[in-house]
């Protein structure tokens, strides 16, 4: 077996409410190996994009460990876990989340750009990644000038833009239309091809049917792990 | 580099809501321009007034009591007082000054001028000091005194164009010394020169003579006395010192320096502007931490989503942290450094509206610029300017990013 990239043992997230605690994942355990593609999948408020939200390590579960790379992601800082996000993890929101004020090119450039990385190479690596998404010539547009599918595509080079080793996508079509939506799956496939493993929670069926492997949540629950 | 990346991104984050930025800048620099001018003057009386005392270039002075000058006693014996103390060790020159006041003859300018001028009876200060002495006056037009000593007199505009007197004029002046009954007889001076005295308010008529002359103007041939002596110390001793050494010979005398002359004013006179200036700066101080505050507030709750998209890609919470602070620097910044030239057009009107103040000398200024109230000035504005960015900084750094993007999903 391939070593995995993260791990989920027995993880639990609880979220205190004024009417009473809810709980989002109960005793949820998963293993994403290096390349592996896989789609999560279920009913709204089943604990999808909370798991992705702790795979990510933008969440902390409440119960459970999490390891990436064989590291327990609880024991780490703060400043260690955005690096770690910053450095081995890639994300894609439904809602893109690019940054208004910056160019697609920068937008791209930014993740570089607060790694480290050298001029140089920040550019060469920026142009490659739009050329990879099919945005090259819209490198100087900012998102308000760009279209849905465009936006999706430049925060899927941003989010590649370090050369992450897992790639989280939270409904990447979610506001697109079919024909858009399908360029960003082609594209995720494409990514996955390339050796990122790619994790899709989506309420798309042919999206997530594209995954090897397919993950079905309810009531915080993995009811059903599935490769085909 | 990450300093320079977060300060770009304020940038960005500033001119990408131009309205907004626009007016919380101008804001500032309102706020920062009234600010300044309070700083201008708190200490602007009391430097300005500490530079009209050093203006003759004196700074002590003897008088024969503790009571305001040209109210009490004068010194007697005064050219060998004035001797004895000019020949300590600690002492460079030593001027003896005797006020008198006169008024103008009803035809002394007439008879030189050719006019009648007979209506003006006005109050006028003589000034009487040691000719051979660097005067307390500066010639503005003519000569001084010194080139006509028995007869000679330096006049201010005022009075010139009161008496219609220029240089070469004859002025007869007859003293107001003691009772009606006892007036001395009229002296006639000839005008040497235009002059202008630190102390003169914009109405005063004021001339400056020897300190023999001065005597004449109250019938006293040889009197030997003097309101006060003006001291200048030796380089290199100081006023305190030559103070010292003064009282050490003559402990029946009273000497004040220039500098506790002002202290005195500083906090007695001048104590009340201080007072304003101060509650008016804090009350500005406190409205620009508001307004700076509230935008930086404002922007950050309309951005969460952004916020906690960079948290998410990975930039750290003090990179983020550091975002919001640089945002606060540049606004208040930007309003800061435009706020001082509007702040010296404000103090130079503020200046002259408050200079029209009945009784206040020409020389003196309300608002002075000093480097120590731009150093100031700098140091409140940059505590206001992290003061205003504290509890924006403390949403961001305790943002929880999982539920902000949850949220901004769900909006």
């Amino acid at each position: 077996m391939t070593a995995p990239v993260v791990e989920a043992r027995g993880v639990s997230r609880v979220f205190p409410m004024q009417a009473g605690a809810v709980t989002a994942l109960a005793d949820v355990s998963l293993r994403v190996s290096a390349g592996e593609y896989l789609s999560i999948v279920g009913p709204s408020g089943c604990g999808k994009s909370t798991l992705l939200h702790v795979l990510g390590c933008v969440d902390v579960p409440t119960a459970g460990a999490l390891r990436f790379q064989d590291r327990d992601v609880a024991t780490l800082p703060d400043a260690e876990r955005s690096r770690l996000r910053l450095r081995e993890i890639g994300f894609v929101f439904q809602r893109f989340f690019l940054l208004p004020m910056l160019t697609a090119w920068e937008n791209v450039e930014l993740p570089q750009a607060e790694a480290g990385i050298a001029r140089a190479e920040r550019r060469a690596r920026t142009a490659e990644l739009l050329d990879y998404v099919g945005l090259a010539a819209r490198a100087g547009h900012r998102p308000s000038e760009l279209s849905g599918g465009e936006m999706q595509r430049v925060a899927i080079a941003r989010a590649l833009a370090n050369r992450p080793r897992l790639l989280l996508a939270d409904e990447p079509t979610g506001e697109l239309d079919q024909t858009t939506g399908g360029q960003v799956a082609d594209l995720l496939d494409r990514l996955h091809g390339d050796g990122t493993a790619v994790v899709v929670v989506t309420h798309d069926a042919v999206m997530a049917e594209r995954a090897p492997r397919l993950v079905h949540m309810r009531d915080g629950r993995i009811v059903e792990d599935s490769t085909r | 580099m990450t300093g320079l990346r977060a300060l770009r991104f304020a940038w960005l984050t500033i001119v990408r809501q131009p309205a907004r930025s626009v007016l919380g800048i101008l804001g500032v620099a309102a706020v920062g321009a009234l600010l300044f001018d309070m700083l201008l003057l708190s200490r602007g009386l009391v430097l300005s007034f500490r530079t009209l005392l050093d203006a003759g270039g004196f700074d002590a002075r003897v008088l024969a009591t503790d009571m305001v000058p040209f109210s009490g006693p004068r010194l007697d014996h005064a050219s060998t007082l004035a001797a004895a103390i000019r020949a300590l060790p600690e002492v460079a020159a030593v001027q003896q000054v005797r006020t008198v006041r006169a008024t103008a003859g009803d035809r002394s300018v007439a008879s030189a001028m050719g006019v009648d001028d007979g209506e003006d009876d006005g109050e006028i200060e003589i000034v009487g000091t040691d000719i051979h002495v660097h005067p307390v006056w500066t010639i503005a037009e003519g000569r001084d005194v010194a080139e006509d000593p028995a007869n000679g007199l330096v006049i201010n505009r005022h009075l010139a164009e009161t008496l219609g007197a220029k240089p070469g004029s004859k002025v007869t002046l007859r003293g107001r010394c003691g009772d009606e009954a006892s007036m001395p007889p009229p002296v006639t001076f000839i005008v040497t020169g235009i002059a202008t005295f630190p102390f003169d308010t914009p109405g005063d008529d004021t001339a400056g003579t020897s300190i023999a002359s001065a005597a004449r103007l109250c019938g006293e041939r040889d009197a030997d006395q003097a309101d006060m002596l003006l001291v200048r110390s030796r380089d290199g001793v100081g006023a305190d010192t030559a103070a010292a050494a003064i009282h050490a010979r003559r402990p029946d005398l009273h000497i004040v320096t220039n500098a506790e002359i002002v202290d005195q004013f500083s906090r007695l006179q001048f104590s009340y502007f201080r007072q304003i200036s101060s509650v008016l700066a804090t009350v500005t101080l406190f409205f620009g931490f508001l307004l700076v505050a509230v935008l930086l507030t404002v922007s950050v709750n309309q951005h969460l989503g952004e916020i906690a998209t960079l948290r998410a890609i990975g930039l750290t919470r003090a990179r983020v942290v550091a975002g919001i602070f640089w945002e606060s620097v540049v606004m208040v910044g930007t309003g800061g450094v435009l706020a001082v030239p509007i702040g010296f057009v404000v103090a130079a009107w503020l200046d002259r509206i408050l200079r029209r103040l009945p009784g206040i000398p020409t020389g003196l200024h309300f608002f002075v610029f000093e480097p120590r109230a731009l150093g100031l000035y700098v140091v409140l504005l940059s505590a206001a300017a992290l003061a205003a960015a504290a509890y924006p900084m403390r949403i961001v750094a305790g943002l929880p990013i999982a539920g902000t993007l949850r949220q901004e999903v769900v909006s």
